[in-house]
């Protein structure tokens, strides 16, 4: 601290600052550092592999792989399996997100007023999204059993035995893979609803109802334009989680029968873990990563433009 | 109030009801089948709560020997990864998590300081952090295994440590400059006015202020890190074991017919995370939107 009183000292502490690494920029560096290592190098290393045969039974080290240029694209874009498990996921992301919101919206107006133990029953509500999501999946996968009480309950209202093995039918197996994410997601949603519906101006609500304005109608032309951001957010971050969506799919099915089950990430993990086609997993990764950065470029201008 | 008030109430409250046993029923069911024993792991019709309890599940999951003499009396119909003890799995996840949390939690608020105050990089910087979230972990798993392997870091603590750092960290920044941003920087001039550095007004003077909601960070963290499962499932082949892998472990052992087993596994592997859960029920939303919406 002494030298900087001294004038003497000044210009020289100057020079010397220039090589050194700025305070701000100094607390940056740590984060900066680890997310450049595990998620700016590998995608230098995956545009890398998409254009080589990598399979590491080969015993060839992925650096010296063998360059067969535009062929996996090629082979990609003739991927049935591949082409559906994008559709897959898309649908599956539309479906949870929508029935997310809906089931949201309708839990968020029951706790919008006070009522003896309205806190608890929050409290249990919120329950399925503090659950590990393996564990959830776990659950699942014994409630959809051949021997659960799903087709319990389901005998018992027929009056015959119905013992329908949901997880091995390719159709029917999405189903309790949806019903898990939704089962699990839309606590987080209604949070979400609810702090937003609990943080709208009341003399506005107030006075809609005094000019005698029906609660529908409050809703639709009040309520639901205020909510839009809340709203937009949420759908925002459920839409990017369930574009990943891989542990559940993995418990329950594996992507079995067939691939029929197969989402983006489980189709990826069965190329590159099961049958050990690195370098064209790596171009699959290539392509999905581009669709990301195209949809949130998409998505960015009219959020921001928002504020 | 009139009688249609009175109804519509009433339907409110069984909305509500139905709601909760909903988000039970598939947690009930997990508790009760582990419980359950071997008989009425998968009878029909199913068991829904059984009249003998047993902690023989438990044993199983804890004991090798208990695992062992289990496995023996099935004639060998359940393979090898049943009689893995779980300790190693708690063990290994609490070690990984804990350090994973850490040096997430610190990079973060060293990060979230100088986005906060400095404004480093301009407003769209923080933005490239985000990007980590929203790309799907997938997309970098094949690389990421092919580095740790010439890196000699899969399969290693180390390896899975920078891992989970790494993909915590977006939450760590956010979340964390979201506490920063609602201090007033008058407090640390104030400070600086009376001669102390910048490093020290933030360790004197910030820091014990966020302290709450950095806990709450690192909690928050914590149970990511603990839950998580596909880097756990391709950056380890057996030397490491978290407790997701032996859960899928019990799942796929013996083509998925270990209820008893893997529901109580299940059960105590997530015990620590609901626990965390409601300790920090106030920051989760913050914590799931990265610190957009506050509550």
């Amino acid at each position: 601290m002494a030298n900087v009183v001294t004038s003497k000292q000044g210009p020289a502490n100057r020079a010397r600052s220039r090589w050194r690494i700025p305070f701000n920029v100094a607390l940056i560096l740590p984060a900066q550092l680890t997310v450049l290592s595990v998620v700016i190098v590998p995608t230098v290393v995956v545009i890398w592999l998409a254009f080589t045969d990598w399979q590491p039974t080969q015993a060839l080290a992925w650096y010296r792989a063998e360059i067969i240029g535009f062929w996996n694209f090629y082979d990609l874009w003739y991927d049935e399996r591949f082409i559906n498990a994008v559709l897959r996921t898309f649908v599956v992301v539309a479906i949870c997100v929508f029935a997310e919101l809906l089931l949201a919206l309708g839990l968020a107006l029951l706790f919008l007023d006070e009522w003896p133990w309205r806190k608890l029953a929050l409290s249990l509500i919120v329950l399925p999204m503090m659950i590990i999501p393996v564990d959830a999946a776990n659950a699942f996968f014994m409630i959809f059993n051949e021997h659960g009480p799903i087709n319990h309950v389901i005998s018992l209202v027929l009056g015959r035995p119905f013992e329908f093995s949901w997880l091995s039918h390719p159709t029917w197996a999405m189903l309790p893979i949806m019903l898990c994410d939704i089962w699990q997601w839309t606590p987080l949603m209604f949070l979400l609803v609810l702090t937003g519906l609990m943080g709208l101006p009341q003399n506005q609500m107030r006075a809609a109802t005094m000019l005698g304005a029906s609660p529908v109608r409050i809703f639709v032309s009040l309520v639901l334009p205020l909510l839009t951001p809340v709203i937009g957010i949420a759908v925002l971050i459920r839409a990017i989680e369930t574009f990943k969506i891989f542990d559940a799919v993995y418990i329950l099915t594996r992507g079995q029968p067939g691939g029929a089950t197969e989402t983006i990430s489980m189709y990826m993990y069965n190329g590159a873990f099961v049958y050990f086609r690195m370098g064209y997993i790596a171009a699959a990764a290539l392509v999905v990563l581009i669709l990301v950065v195209v949809t949130c470029l998409a998505l960015a201008k009219p959020l921001q433009a928002r504020g | 109030m009139t009688s249609p008030g009175y109804l519509i109430t009433g339907l409110k409250r069984t909305a509500v009801v139905v709601a909760v046993f909903i988000s039970f029923f598939p947690i009930f069911w997990l508790v009760s089948t582990a419980f359950k024993p071997y008989e009425q792991w998968a009878s029909w019709p199913p068991v829904w709560i059984t009249e003998q309890p047993t902690l023989q599940n438990f044993r199983i999951v804890f004991f090798p020997d208990a695992a062992r003499e289990f496995a023996g009396a099935q004639s060998g119909s359940l393979d090898y990864k049943v009689s893995a003890s779980a300790w190693k799995a708690f063990a290994d996840s609490a070690i990984i998590s804990s350090l994973a949390t850490f040096f997430s939690v610190t990079f973060g608020t060293l990060a979230a300081y100088s986005i906060s105050r400095f404004g480093t990089g301009g407003p769209s910087f923080p933005f490239q952090f985000l990007t980590v979230r929203m790309m799907p972990p997938i997309a970098v798993v094949v690389p990421v295994v092919a580095l740790f392997s010439i890196l000699r870091l899969a399969d290693t603590y180390a390896g899975m440590v920078i891992a989970y750092t790494a993909f915590t960290l977006p939450f760590s920044i956010w979340m964390i400059r979201s506490f920063i941003d609602d201090l007033p920087e008058e407090l640390e001039g104030a400070a600086m006015i009376y001669g102390a550095s910048r490093a020290r007004a933030f360790l004197t003077v910030t820091l014990p202020l966020i302290k709450g909601g950095v806990l709450a960070t690192a909690l928050f963290i914590f149970i990511l890190n603990w839950s998580e499962f596909l880097f756990a499932l391709v950056l380890t082949s057996g030397k490491i074991v978290t407790v997701t892998l032996q859960v899928a472990n019990y799942v796929s052992a013996s083509s998925g017919k270990l209820y008893g087993v893997q529901a109580a596994m299940g059960t105590v592997s997530t015990i620590p995370v609901i626990l965390f859960g409601y300790l920090i029920q106030g920051h989760i939303v913050r914590g799931l939107t990265l610190g957009a919406i506050k509550r």
